[in-house]
């Protein structure tokens, strides 16, 4: 009782200090953490760790911490996705229904799915592209004819104001939708596919809505000019088409088409999603394999054979519809042979030779791009730490897409005025128009050249993690071209005569590549891309090293940026395997406990208070069977869902009710299904009086066999049965099946190896 | 993505001389009469080497009838020979500056001509396609046909002739006499730049708005782009007619402004806009909560 008084004398001063008694308190803290650490010390040495010290402890935990963000949080926004199936007693009648056909029925509908969402992205692609290219070339015949105006009279600063004019409104638009309508399409969207694809909850992600604004934004973004391109929001595109057609129906519009109705699950999702997004790569770079490569790379722990295969179906979908419908645009309709939105030319057969002796040459690229890139990401991070703390209101952040716009803009055509030689500066801008103020003669200056990688390099940096959506594929591939293509003049500079430096376009490529591998990390499936994009198998070996030697040499340095944009979105990823040299803990260590728990037959009160406290927002409560009056936790016997709870709820699915109509349907999986994805909050279900006396037989809805594991496991060993089977909650026993503790996504995220050996991340409210 | 790729770029289109050039076009309407009659005079002459039967040792020149070629077919040989000589002849010769598809789409279309009819067969009783054609692997006459063809194509000659292909276009003539003019004021003001600069604008001006509406249309061909580099060449670095940049100043002026605007904001953000702070959870822990602390402790 005492403790109590004394936290709540303790935070109610916290409000209303005085700069003296808050600076003394100061030192009290500090004096009682330190004192406290100590003290911790000597409790694990003497293993026997008593209660008493929690009040003193108390206090200091109690009083809510403020910290700047930063990159070791987690948020509690995110929650995990039920990958794993429960096997409840509704499954088993279900599977017990359902005849050999229906499984059947059921497989072709798989195959007729994935072949609807290959073809929608590649409608959507095919969109994008037309769109993009429309509204670029309306804007540069204006800008065009207008430079033309004013090269004679005078006046071209006007041009410059034109131009910055009109880039900024472009991209005020996309960045208005996309910071007030929805936020989470912003950026390229892969690291949220990837944490998807983890089985991470990201809200929002695969909305109707978010797809819509990301087509409109990417639109917008490539418009106007920035150093973005259209590659990776493809892939979210994919992801988000996958999503809704595989339910065969739409919250958001509210139709539902009554199909598809056996796939409203999370596990069932999970597996269109990654084929969404492999179409949304096979379109964007023309690259069927490389995209079922990118969802085996991204989210590979829940593959299998016949996955793959439908998900390479879907790729090859995507590529033809866009190709198909492209070829009808450029009026040479059945022609399939474009390559995708993004066009690295082909290389002529007689150029794509390389030697032994460039082979050396193409790993010091590789260490190049790693370098860079790490480059990259390191300035990325500190600009995106600084966007979270300061520009975080949405007028800001519109704000401060406009102004990169305009700057994007200046820069350009700064450096169109001030250099001579034709440079290929103008294509890069415009992406699909050239603006051609010489006349054809195109050198590549090696001074313009560097000159141009450096400008791109910072603009492209500066410009991603803004609130608009555009990915970084095609900046990074730039900036390397456009070294890489310096480092192959000055070869041939440097050596003149005997050796044959065959084309500089070889070490634009092997640039590209280091330059994408240093900032990405890809490498299995950005090889096989990259093969696919340049239709060319010669060069698969030295594009590999190339991969290889960046991935090493960045990361070296920092991670990649997709996972350096997923930390700072305090998002509990979880790697491949659990960090290094933590063998050491146990799960008695990592788990959360006390656990709420419920008993197999509950009241109804019980569980709509418990529901319904917002301080503690648990999703799954272990059930168990409490031995008769005592005070020991119960032996387990279930695991139910708050999902489930809601839906049971919301059907008052009560003992009482039961025994007095008989005539009452029994509930179905169909009724889970039907409220998938949108549980209503449990705000939203009204519970008399009289029903909280009610009782509630949750036995035929647990999952009766949830997985467990012994207090003593060690975390790699948690972590090995948690990451692979996609769950959500692992209930910690002891040597009598009583439930000691719960291990969730956040609790194994929480370890990370960082600089110092073992970190760990804290829990915060974003 | 040029960047990646595009090999050297477009490259100079040669470096002729700007008076040979001059000269050249200058006498243009006569140079088309000339090569016209000099064809006709080409075809009447019989192109003997092609089909001199060879002497002293080697293969026979002809094998028995059965498997050889008929006397129709070797006639249509003979012509081939002829017309691609001629075709290749006039090429050469309207290389720099290029003239090829003003000068040459006659003797290219006969060419043409011949061809279609050695492959299509028609000609005569005996197919010539079957013994000229498809008798042997190296397959000669369609070798020579198409790398006349792809010449041809890349010029984009098509694009200045009639659809029938018989004569130039409307707009190509347009642009002939068009650019003939200039010439010929550029030639008047020999002397003084500064003046041909005054009084040739209009021309010019007129010549280069003429160039691009035919580009949008594509109506252009490599005839006309050339010469069209070329006058553009006269114009700026030879009689250095380009307008100065005097706008240096206002230009760096804006840019600066521009590259000013996203320090302003920052700075002002950083300093006005308040810190986004992170309230800390702490979570249920079993017994003892692990800091930071006592990880590293055990650990070490």
């Amino acid at each position: 009782m005492a403790n109590i008084t004394k936290k709540v004398s303790w935070s109610g001063r916290g409000e209303e200090r005085t700069p003296l008694l808050n600076g003394s308190e100061e030192v009290r803290y500090s004096r009682q953490s330190s004192g406290g650490s100590v003290f911790h010390i000597g409790r694990l040495s003497t293993v026997d760790l008593d209660e008493d010290i929690t009040p003193e402890e108390d206090p200091v935990r109690s009083k809510p911490k403020e910290i700047p963000h930063n990159e070791k949080l987690l948020s509690l926004k995110y929650e995990s996705l039920d990958y794993d199936n429960s096997e409840n007693q509704l499954f088993l009648e279900e599977e017990r229904r359902m005849s050999h056909m229906s499984f059947r029925c059921l497989e072709i509908s798989r195959w007729v799915i994935c072949g609807l969402i290959g073809f929608l992205t590649g409608l959507i692609a095919c969109f994008i592209d037309i769109a993009v290219e429309y509204l670029a070339g309306v804007k540069y015949d204006l800008v065009k004819e207008n430079i033309e105006k004013f090269t004679e009279v005078g006046g071209l600063s006007i041009s410059l104001i034109l131009w910055a004019v009109l880039n900024s409104a472009f991209v005020m638009v996309g960045a208005l939708a996309v910071a007030f309508f929805e936020p989470v399409a912003a950026g390229s969207g892969i690291p949220q596919i990837k944490c998807y694809l983890n089985g991470v909850k990201v809200p929002r992600v695969v909305r109707l809505k978010t797809l819509l604004v990301k087509v409109f934004g990417v639109i917008c973004s490539v418009a106007g000019g920035l150093a973005v391109g259209k590659e990776g929001p493809m892939i979210h595109s994919g992801a988000v088409v996958a999503a809704g057609v595989s339910q065969g129906r739409s919250t958001s519009l509210k139709r539902d088409f009554k199909i598809f109705e056996y796939f409203r699950r999370d596990t069932e999702k999970r597996d269109f999603v990654s084929a969404g997004a492999a179409a949304g790569v096979s379109a964007a770079f023309g690259a069927p394999v490389g995209g079922v490569l990118f969802s085996l790379e991204e989210g590979a722990s829940f593959w299998n054979q016949m996955l793959t295969w439908r998900i390479f179906f879907a790729s090859m979908v995507s590529t033809f519809t866009l190709n198909f419908f492209l070829s009808i645009y450029h009026k040479k309709p059945g022609e399939l042979s474009s390559p995708g939105l993004i066009n690295f030319g082909r290389f002529d057969m007689d150029n794509v030779e390389y030697s032994l002796y460039e082979i050396p040459l193409f790993i010091i690229m590789g260490a190049i791009g790693g370098v860079l890139g790490a480059l990259f990401n390191v300035l990325n991070y500190w600009l995106t730490i600084f966007r979270i703390r300061y520009v975080h209101r949405p007028c800001l952040q519109v704000m401060e897409a406009m102004l990169v716009a305009a700057v994007t803009a200046t820069v350009s055509f700064a450096m169109i005025y001030f250099s001579n030689d034709c440079q290929p500066l103008e294509t890069v801008t415009s992406e699909d128009y050239p603006l051609q103020v010489g006349f054809g003669l195109c050198t590549y200056n090696p001074l313009t050249l560097g000159l141009f990688t450096l400008t791109y390099f910072f603009l492209a940096c500066w410009t991603y993690g803004l609130t608009v959506s555009a990915g970084v594929f095609i900046p990074s591939l730039l900036i390397g071209a456009a070294w890489g293509r310096l480092f192959g003049l000055l070869l041939s500079l440097m050596t003149t005569g005997k050796l044959v430096w065959a084309d500089p376009g070889k070490y634009a490529l092997m640039g590209a590549a280091a330059q994408l591998g240093g900032i990405v990390r890809m490498t299995l499936s950005l090889t096989v891309i990259l093969v696919e994009a340049t239709g060319n198998v010669t060069y698969g070996l030295p594009i590999m090293l190339v991969l290889l030697t960046a991935k090493i040499v960045g990361d070296y340095f920092i991670e990649g940026l997709y996972d350096v944009h997923i930390k700072l979105q305090s998002v509990p990823f979880l790697h491949w395997e659990a960090p290094a040299t933590s063998h050491w803990l146990t799960a008695r260590e990592v788990m959360s406990s006390p656990v709420t728990c419920f008993n197999r037959v509950e009241k109804v009160g019980t569980i709509v208070d418990v529901l319904s406290n917002t301080s503690t927002n648990h999703n799954g409560f272990p059930v168990i069977i409490q031995a008769a009056a005592s005070e020991e936790p119960g032996k387990l016997c279930g695991l139910i869902l708050r999902s489930q709870l809601i839906v049971l709820l919301k059907h008052k699915v009560f003992v009482e009710r039961a025994r007095s109509r008989l005539s009452q349907r029994k509930l179905q999986l169909k009724d889970f299904r039907d409220a998938y994805p949108r549980f209503p909050p449990i705000q939203s279900i009204h519970v008399s009086q009289d029903e909280r006396e009610c009782m509630m037989d949750l036995t035929e809805f647990m999952n009766p066999t949830p997985y467990t594991v012994p207090q003593e496991t060690s975390l790699p060993r948690v972590f090995k049965l948690f990451r692979p089977l996609g769950l959500r909650h692992l209930v910690v026993v002891d040597d009598e099946n009583r439930v000691v503790g719960l291990v969730t996504r956040k609790d194994l995220a929480r370890y990370h190896l960082g600089k110092h050996g073992l970190e760990e991340l804290h829990l915060a409210h974003t | 993505m040029s960047a990646v790729t595009g090999a050297g770029g477009g490259g100079a289109r040669g470096s002729a001389v700007w008076w040979t050039a001059l000269a050249l076009i200058g006498g243009f309407v006569l140079s088309v009469r000339a090569a016209e009659e000099s064809d006709s005079g080409d075809a009447a002459r019989p192109l003997s080497p092609l089909l001199a039967e060879p002497s002293g040792p080697g293969l026979p020149a002809k094998f028995p009838d059965d498997l050889e070629v008929s006397e129709s077919c070797v006639e249509m040989l003979r012509l081939f020979g002829e017309r691609y000589v001629a075709a290749v002849n006039c090429l050469v010769s309207s290389a720099r500056p290029v003239r090829v598809c003003q000068n040459c789409y006659q003797a290219y279309s006969s060419f043409n001509d011949i061809y279609t009819n050695i492959s299509s067969g028609q000609s005569g009783n005996v197919s010539c396609q079957d013994s000229l054609m498809r008798s042997d692997r190296l397959m000669l006459l369609f070798n020579l046909y198409s790398s006349l063809t792809d010449i041809w194509t890349s010029a984009l000659c098509t694009q200045c002739l009639t659809p029938d292909q018989k004569s130039l276009t409307n707009s190509t003539l347009d642009f002939i006499s068009y650019l003939n003019k200039s010439l010929s004021c550029f030639e008047k003001y020999q002397e003084n730049h500064t003046e041909l600069c005054m009084d040739c604008k209009a021309t010019y001006k007129g010549l280069n708005e003429m160039y691009s509406t035919m580009l949008k249309n594509k109506g252009y061909c490599i005839d006309i782009e050339d010469a069209m580099n070329v006058t553009r060449r006269l114009w700026s670095k030879k009689f250095g007619c380009t307008v100065p940049r005097e706008e240096t100043v206002p230009v760096i002026a804006v840019s600066s402004f521009m590259l000013f605007l996203p320090v302003i904001f920052y700075l002002s953000n950083f300093l006005h806009s308040e810190q986004k702070k992170r309230k800390l959870i702490h979570p249920k822990r079993a017994k003892s909560n692990h800091s930071l602390m006592n990880i590293q402790d055990k650990f070490s």
